[in-house]
């Protein structure tokens, strides 16, 4: 149960902020936590140093100075003094053991394509939306943060990225201040990856699809549909019991539940009802077969991507050692750190099309070979 | 004189103010974003990626035939509101305009008879084509697909056909017919002859602007066993069914769970799996407007081709 806590409290530290400030009081307070507790593994209630985020807005404001604020938004976020008026930072080279950051993308849902064989196959549309670099923590000072686990060593540093720009006066000051140092408008959601120190991005920094290519294979990690307490048929799947023939009150119980004999206990592990969905679950090795610049949209391979449609997904490169020896042999590597606009002269085209897959424009599949 | 103090229960107050806090995070949805908020975003002015908001045109504008949007059911998008998003429909509708640019694909309905020509490696010519009459026809988007039915050496086959498939090299519309029902699976269960089509059939002409002919005939079902129960289902094309029922399953029939007689009147299942008529005439005016582009291009290439054809003849006679 204490490994359950505290793995919650690993995850919720994905979309926390105090892994920005360098209060070392809450720090503090949030190691305390690994004393083992009895409670649920996914629960309502936000911990107890979680601060409040959103703030009621006052109602008795009149429309003439609601219009009045937003304009003054707008305007201030318009020419904000960016961290990046200093220079970029030195850019790092792409070695096979980098890890570069991912974006926050938003599940649009599913479609169809077909590669030039003629093969149907099903695709799921990522939208890169508003992203940002909020933060950079460099490695020695991650490894002293709360979210740090012990295996990760000394290798990586952390970086929040923040989708979906927000007006401030919705938030508490101490949210507000954790976009200062980027100089962009508060976000509606932010989350971490790791990143070795060669793939350092300045805070400020705008993401979208370019930072990946057509061909480049990806994982998505995502909090699947939540199903809530779920008995033992839907949730694992069994068969249940009979429907007649003197059934009483075991039309969808599990039966036994262990034997008897020299282990004679139920066994860890036994499946049985409980919470269903609303987990985080990573897809590995999902190749990217087009690009849209226009909408910033990604088409990635299957329909296995989890959650519903318009959730936060997070795609990064791939761990998967196989796809990534392909980039190390071809001398291929992705921008590094991202994508920039200035390295590139010509216009970026409205889309990118995989070399297997085929192009709705182009004329239809033939076998039939010319005489 | 002052009515006596009563004593306020808090604890019971605090209780019933509680349903009104806003609940920090809901339970099933919270990893989702509701459509209105993700629309807000692309067009927020502070979003850096912001999608710049294109005036609509008024509906009236643009003379829609109302024929229009049953000629084309494929471009009407999924009806289920939480699994809609804007910009994949936009994007699924030009993938589809791309392909209808190049494969012309005719106006057809369920009932009338077709040839579909499709690339296959197995084939003898490396092609193949399949005559049948449209049985079935539905999908949304991409997924749009139909169903052919034939019988061939007195067996009956049917194909499906994905209608964006890449390998259909052409579709012709041998007889342009409505039928009386959605969909026509019955005629499994009636004999072959109604399901026989010649493969070298030739296709019945049909004046330009004309109404599309409806065929009001009556199938006459074998005697069961069916693969459905098609009693239950309230088919107009099909002629009277009570020789072959028998007592019990006439009773069934009028049995209100399987009438859903209340399913006329539900509106809000109505408005669940249907889209605004509104939208749909949005879609439809996009969709009317590439279309004559598309044809404007085709005909200006046909004709520059026409012209360096005669160029090349006069070079030739010279």
């Amino acid at each position: 149960m204490a490994a359950f806590c505290i793995r919650s409290m690993l995850l919720r530290n994905l979309t926390c902020q105090n892994l920005i400030s360098a209060d070392p009081t809450l720090t503090a307070r949030v190691l305390v936590c690994h004393q083992q507790v009895r409670g649920r593994r996914r629960t309502c209630k936000p911990p107890s140093w979680f601060s409040k985020r959103r703030v009621s807005v006052k109602q008795d404001i009149t429309p003439e100075n609601a219009k009045f604020i937003k304009e003054v938004v707008i305007e201030t976020y318009k020419k904000p003094e960016s961290p990046l008026k200093d220079g970029p930072w030195a850019r790092g080279s792409w070695t096979p053991r980098t890890q570069r950051t991912g974006v926050l993308a938003i599940k649009l849902g599913i479609v169809p394509q077909w590669t030039k064989d003629g093969k149907k196959f099903k695709t799921t549309l990522l939208q890169v939306l508003d992203n940002h670099v909020i933060n950079y923590t460099p490695p020695e000072e991650f490894s002293k943060s709360m979210g740090w686990k012990p295996f990760w060593g000394s290798k990586y540093g952390s970086v929040v990225v923040g989708a979906l720009s927000c007006e401030p006066h919705l938030f508490s000051k101490s949210y507000n201040n954790l976009f200062a140092k980027a100089g962009v408008p508060p976000k509606r959601k932010l989350t971490r990856f790791l990143v070795t120190p060669d793939a350092a991005i300045q805070p400020g920094t705008p993401l979208n699809v370019m930072h990946f290519r057509v061909g480049d294979y990806v994982d998505c990690s995502a909090k699947t549909i939540g199903h809530g307490f779920q008995g033992v048929v839907k949730r694992w799947g069994m068969k249940g019991g009979p429907a007649s023939h003197g059934c009483t009150k075991a039309h969808r119980r599990m039966g036994s539940m262990g034997g008897g004999g020299a282990k004679a206990s139920v066994w860890k592990g036994k499946r049985m009802p409980g919470h269903m969905g609303m987990d985080w679950r990573i897809v590995k090795g999902l190749k990217i077969w087009r690009i849209d610049t226009k909408y910033n949209v990604l088409y990635v391979t299957g329909y296995s991507v989890p959650g519903p449609t318009h959730c936060y997904v997070r795609v990064y490169d791939t761990i998967l050692r196989h796809r990534r020896e392909d980039l190390e042999e071809n001398g291929n590597p992705p921008p590094m750190p991202t994508f920039y606009p200035e390295d590139i002269e010509e216009p970026i085209p409205e889309e990118y099309l995989d070399e297997e897959l085929f192009n709705f424009s182009s004329e239809s599949i033939s076998y039939v070979t010319e005489k | 004189m002052a009515a006596p103090c009563r004593k306020v229960n808090y604890q019971f107050v605090k209780r019933s103010l509680r349903c009104f806090e806003p609940r920090v995070i809901p339970c099933r949805w919270s990893n989702t974003l509701r459509n209105q908020i993700v629309e807000k975003h692309r067009h927020s002015p502070l979003s850096s990626t912001r999608e710049l908001v294109k005036q609509q045109d008024d509906p009236s504008d643009v003379l829609v035939p109302r024929e229009f949007r049953f000629v084309h059911p494929d471009f009407l998008p999924y009806p289920i509101w939480n699994r809609r998003d804007r910009v994949r429909e936009k994007l699924e509708r030009e993938d589809m305009l791309k392909r209808r640019a190049v494969l012309d694909i005719p106006e057809f309905y369920v009932g009338s008879i077709m040839a579909v020509s499709i690339a296959d490696k197995n084939a003898p010519g490396k092609q193949n084509r399949f005559v049948g009459i449209c049985i079935d026809r539905a999908g949304h988007g991409l997924n749009h697909y139909f169903v052919l039915r034939n019988a061939i050496d007195g067996q009956g086959v049917e194909i499906k056909y994905d209608m964006y498939n890449p390998l259909l090299q052409k579709i012709e519309v041998l007889k342009m017919e409505k039928r009386l029902d959605p969909q026509l699976y019955y005629l499994r269960d009636a004999p072959l002859e109604y399901s026989t089509f010649r493969l070298d059939m030739e296709p019945v002409p049909i004046s330009k602007g004309a109404h599309v002919p409806l065929n009001a005939i009556k199938v006459k079902l074998n005697p069961r066993p069916w693969s459905r129960r098609w009693e239950r289902s309230n088919l107009k094309g099909v002629e009277p069914l009570d020789d072959y029922i028998t007592e019990k399953m006439k009773k069934q029939k009028q049995h209100p769970q399987i009438q859903k007689t209340w399913e006329m009147h539900d509106l809000m299942l109505k408005a669940r799996s249907s889209i605004d008529d509104r939208e749909v005439d949005q879609i439809m005016n996009e969709v009317y407007k590439r279309k004559e582009k598309i044809q404007k291009e085709k005909l200006q290439k046909r004709g520059q081709e026409g012209k360096r054809e005669g160029k090349k003849a006069q070079e030739v006679r010279r």
